[in-house]
């Protein structure tokens, strides 16, 4: 008996990490909140110890609507220019 | 077609074998699937006239695609016959459109499940169910049509439970949610002539729904009192959001209401202008959010956002009412849209019936 297989035939899409900055002292740092309880609050907790520990500067905050849908590329190409990194993640 | 061109499984010429197969290949919801023999895929590929390798939906996280093909070989595991798989094609290419945001709400916490709602002529064509038991079970097709859609979601796209579907408490729709437009004896237009399709076409609107209320009320005996019923439940402090609403109003509840001269449009005015909680009320439990209240209640707003008071969703026109149902019982249902608010927003498509 011969069974299909059910699974896409399409390759899973490789993730590339972007590369390591070769140091962070002295950065930029852009929050990128997404929108959910409690977001905001937790990811200004972790970009004030980046300004207490080396030395960092908050350039920008943008936000999302939609928490598990991509950051709208105009957003990303916006804040691409004004910060060395990025930081985001779930606040919930 | 070549069967060569797609990845096949040489299994023994055993049907419990091969389920047993699909268990191991860890293929199945935890039910039983039916084996996808190559005949039988062949068959359900039957249904639509375009070429198997089509891609009629994409995931955006992980980039895999649905072809034709995999989408009729999940309807095959689902037990559906070849007639039910326009519905299913239809649903994912609905669910495909961006605002339906499917990896979020298949993915999250929330445990949406797709709810598909078949609306016009083709649900009877394929003797779906739209009356006693609406939700189930007991009817093939629409068992099974929900059941393909999970199966895909499953299969194709890899949205396992535990691994990338992290429902806290997941739900009982993720096994099937599908259902049928009762048009029989229903007073207001049908779902898909509101939709916009050609006279004849018939459609299946998707909607990730948080969950099931059933709605009790069989003293009521006034629009108001009905519909007020159902405000309720919509505006409980567990489910309100700005989200978008279901409702399946049984056919003894539409009764009252379409007997009293309301219309759809009418019926839900009323419910978003009912189904509210006050600032106060929505502080006190934890879930205000000044920017959702702005939203609500800034530039644009809907006439009937009440100052002061957070209502479910943005417009009436989020609020999705039809009937479904048998003919005996007072019991209407509210279905939540996913989790908090507006993540994903509900999509229709027109099924392209075989000729």
């Amino acid at each position: 008996m011969q069974l299909y297989s059910p699974l896409s035939t399409t390759p899973r899409r490789k993730a590339v990490r972007a590369p390591a900055l070769p140091k962070i002292d002295g950065l930029r740092i852009g929050i990128l909140e997404n929108g959910k309880l409690n977001a905001e609050e937790m990811l200004n907790e972790v970009a004030a110890l980046f300004v207490q520990r080396h030395g960092c500067t908050v350039r920008t905050l943008a936000s999302k609507k939609n928490a598990s849908a991509p950051a709208p590329s105009n957003t990303l190409t916006t804040v691409a220019q004004e910060v060395d990194f990025l930081i985001t993640g779930l606040g919930d | 077609m070549s069967a060569m061109a797609f990845r096949t499984h040489e299994v023994p010429d055993d049907l419990l074998a091969a389920i047993d197969y699909c268990y191991d290949q860890g293929w199945t919801d935890g039910l039983p699937v039916v084996p996808p023999v190559v005949d039988r895929v062949k068959a359900m590929l039957g249904a639509d006239s375009r070429p198997p390798d089509t891609v009629i939906a994409k995931h955006p996280a992980t980039g895999l695609d649905l072809s034709l093909h995999a989408a009729a070989v999940n309807a095959v595991m689902a037990g559906c016959l070849p007639e039910y798989f326009p519905v299913v094609v239809s649903a994912f290419e609905a669910m495909d459109k961006p605002d339906f945001n499917f990896h979020g709400s298949t993915a999250s916490t929330g445990g949406s499940a797709p709810l598909l709602i078949v609306s016009g002529p083709y649900a009877d064509a394929i003797n779906m169910n739209a009356d006693v038991n609406l939700f189930g079970p007991g009817n093939r097709a629409n068992s099974t049509i929900g059941r393909a859609t999970r199966l895909i979601l499953r299969n194709v796209f890899q949205m396992l439970p535990g691994i990338s579907d992290k429902s806290t408490q997941g739900n009982p729709g993720k096994y099937s949610f599908c259902i049928a437009e009762r048009a029989r004896g229903n007073p207001w237009p049908l779902l898909c002539e509101v939709q916009g399709y050609a006279k004849g076409t018939s459609s299946v609107t998707a909607y990730a729904g948080g969950g099931f209320c059933n709605v009790e009320n069989h003293g009521g005996n006034t629009p108001e009192q009905v519909l007020g019923s159902v405000a309720d439940a919509m505006a409980n402090y567990g489910c309100i959001t700005l989200g978008q609403a279901v409702v399946i109003l049984a056919p003894e509840h539409m009764q009252i209401v379409a007997e009293a001269g309301w219309t759809r449009e009418q019926a839900q005015a009323f419910l978003f202008s009912q189904a509210k909680r006050s600032v106060e009320g929505m502080k006190g439990v934890g879930k205000y959010r000044d920017r959702e209240y702005d939203t609500q209640h800034g530039e644009g707003a809907h006439a009937l956002a009440e100052t002061g008071f957070v209502h479910r969703g943005l417009t009436p026109e989020d609020i999705l009412i039809t009937m479904g149902g048998g003919d005996a019982g007072g019991h209407s249902c509210f279905i939540p849209s996913w989790s908090r608010g507006r993540g994903s927003i509900m999509q229709h498509g027109a099924i392209r019936a075989p000729q």
